[in-house]
């Protein structure tokens, strides 16, 4: 109840505090107000305006294009502007003047540079071993096996929970003593306080295994989506082509090889791109599984945030992501490019 | 399967039916075991988190510090659940304003854009649409510092408000390409005829196609729903103390109570389960639904 109270209390501070937003809104609804009285009682008075909206009814599109553009394409021309301005580091205040190339000069001779990059690209290796996996997983639903309805159900529900849930739970999963994994394994007969002495078995705690336990982690949210998306398309390969195969001898391993395998090509595609997307948006991840602070788990956008809001250097923030949306344009659209020639 | 080999076995002459004996008879019940244990042990890896979760949020705090995290507890409690909410309740309730304001913006936003690219020609059609696609792969980082300043420059910092204006932009694009593919299901004849009858673009888009894509505007809200009420980075750079949503009170939790591991097992827990519940129910409707989305952006 007293949370009840506060959120209202809150949400009222929040609502009536912003002026310039209201205004804003004011204004619009107020216009859209009057138009609409006026339409009503005087169409006379606004015949040209609503005749032309009648005649152009796309104008309403600008709405949603105007935000787009603004908030996607002129915010990404204005970060690269940022990127290449004299915006002091630590500075809070804005500045837009010519500054050069030095921000994008220190990024690249930086010493957090090579690492981050590396582990940037390591976690695209979440796109092989999840579609191997799901692959598999599909297979082994489509044997027509009793229970594969409860399976497909609990595979895929890893990949409904938020980052910050599946951090949250890794991170207690991946504790060396007293963590989920290393009491199961214990439990199977591992002898884990030995390997611990040796430095094995340290999972996120470790520099050397944090990039494969994240990995880990995120096959774990992921590959039962795939596998999903893989079991729909292995059952729209048609049973004519399947019967027509086994009329001609195919064994089974056969005809999954040659082919079914081969006609899931589309749904592979759109799966790696959208594996790719959710391994360059990892960030709420990563943060909840080992926090910003840990360097040897840092990647790109981790280091763009920790740069731009924790020690303010905006600009040289703006030049790590417009290399960030370098990298994503250099490896996102030959993927685009691969799927669309194949539809 | 083994229907069809029979009946073609019963039908033809003895050379198919030598061709159609797909595996020894001997090899069916052995391949079957291996492939329930292979079920077996995949339900393990992808349940093991799950288990030490829900084990670990009903023990007390001093069971987690002495027992193993995979026994059950000893007596079950509800303790770490009552400590989560007094941290979790005002997030929570955030969380769930910006998750229906913001998904209903977007939805609306996009729908209005499927339809017209899914049901109108005109000029720049494709130039939008491609724009709208190469956004849904937008990271957000490139674009992070410009909306601070905008969201700065509106008043709407710390306010949630300001966070389900941000919602609702950036989940167009998801929306609409989502959105697309049910659109461009809806007869073209019948929009014709609607047209024939003298009415207008968005009238027909109000009777016509919203009564005819009910599920699938459902289908794209809730979809909407479940990414914003995981979403993180807007929320932690965009939002300060007031409009905190679950997500970035979960992360602080694990900050602040390091040690007392039930207390973030059950906030995981809570903040994990409306969308849980979603996917159980939907899962295959969500997910064909962005499918259907990633086939018609490639």
């Amino acid at each position: 109840m007293e949370q009840m109270t506060e959120f209202f209390e809150n949400l009222r501070y929040m609502t009536f505090s912003s002026d310039r937003f209201w205004r804003i809104i004011l204004i619009v609804m107020a216009v859209i107000l009057c138009y609409q009285l006026l339409k009503r009682f005087a169409p006379r008075a606004v015949a040209p305006v609503s005749g032309f909206l009648s005649r152009h009814p796309l104008i309403w599109i600008c709405i949603p294009a105007a935000l787009l553009i603004y908030f996607v394409y002129v915010s990404l021309g204005w970060n690269l502007w940022v990127s290449v301005s004299d915006w002091q580091a630590g500075d809070l205040e804005a500045s837009y003047g010519w500054g050069g190339f030095g921000n994008y000069a220190r990024m690249f001779s930086s010493d957090s540079f090579w690492p981050t990059l590396k582990n940037t690209l390591l976690l695209f290796s979440l796109i092989p071993l999840c579609l191997l996996l799901g692959l598999g997983l599909a297979l082994l639903m489509d044997q027509g096996l009793r229970g594969t309805a409860v399976f497909r159900t609990l595979i895929l529900l890893p990949f409904a929970l938020s980052f910050v849930v599946t951090g949250t739970v890794w991170a207690y999963m991946y504790r060396p003593t007293g963590g989920v994994l290393n009491s199961f394994l214990s439990m199977l007969g591992v002898d884990v306080s030995a390997a611990m002495k040796h430095g094995s078995l340290m999972w996120a705690s470790s520099n050397r295994t944090i990039m494969p336990s994240i990995i880990i982690a995120m096959v774990w949210q992921f590959s039962g989506y795939v596998a999903v998306i893989f079991l729909a398309a292995i059952k729209n390969v048609p049973t004519n082509i399947i019967n027509a195969a086994k009329l001609d001898g195919a064994y089974m391993p056969r005809i999954y090889l040659k082919l079914i395998i081969p006609q899931l090509k589309g749904a592979m595609g759109s799966c790696i791109t959208i594996l790719a997307m959710y391994a360059l948006r990892s960030f709420d991840f990563i943060v909840s599984l080992v926090g910003y602070t840990t360097s040897s788990a840092w990647t790109l956008p981790i280091w763009m945030y920790n740069e731009a809001f924790q020690s303010n250097n905006f600009a040289y923030s703006a030049a790590i992501s417009c290399f960030l949306l370098a990298l994503v344009l250099v490896l996102i659209l030959p993927l685009t490019y691969w799927t669309n020639r194949r539809t | 399967m083994q229907h069809h080999v029979n009946s073609i076995e019963r039908s033809k002459d003895g050379q198919q039916a030598q061709a159609l004996r797909i595996r020894p008879r001997w090899r069916m019940p052995v391949l079957k075991t291996v492939y329930y244990l292979l079920m077996v042990l995949f339900l393990v890896f992808y349940m093991l988190p799950f288990w030490g979760t829900v084990v670990t949020s009903f023990k007390t705090n001093s069971e987690v510090m002495t027992s193993t995290p995979i026994t059950p507890p000893s007596r079950w409690t509800l303790e770490g659940y009552a400590s989560a909410m007094e941290e979790l309740g005002l997030p929570l309730m955030t969380s769930l304003l910006i998750t229906l304001f913001g998904a209903a913006g977007s939805v609306f936003l996009g729908s209005v854009c499927a339809y017209a690219l899914s049901k109108w020609r005109f000029k720049l059609n494709n130039v939008f649409f491609i724009a709208l696609v190469a956004a849904t792969y937008l990271p957000f980082q490139a674009i992070l510092i410009p909306l601070l300043q905008n969201i700065n420059a509106l008043d709407l910092y710390d306010n949630v408000w300001g966070l389900v204006m941000v919602h609702s932009i950036f989940g167009m694009p998801m929306c609409t390409v989502m959105m697309r593919g049910y659109y461009a299901d809806v007869p073209d004849a019948l929009i014709k005829q609607a047209m024939i009858d003298g009415n207008g673009m968005w009238r027909i888009y109000r009777k016509i196609v919203l009564p005819n894509t009910k599920i699938a505007t459902i289908t794209v809200f809730v979809f909407q729903c479940t990414s914003i009420w995981n979403e993180m980075l807007f929320a932690l750079v965009l939002g300060g103390y007031d409009s905190k949503p679950a997500t970035i009170a979960l992360n602080e939790l694990a900050g602040t109570m390091a040690a007392e591991f039930n207390v973030q097992m059950a906030g995981s827990l809570i903040l994990a389960l409306p969308v849980l519940v979603l996917y159980i129910f939907m899962g295959k409707y969500l997910i064909s639904g962005q499918m259907s989305g990633a086939v018609t952006a490639s």
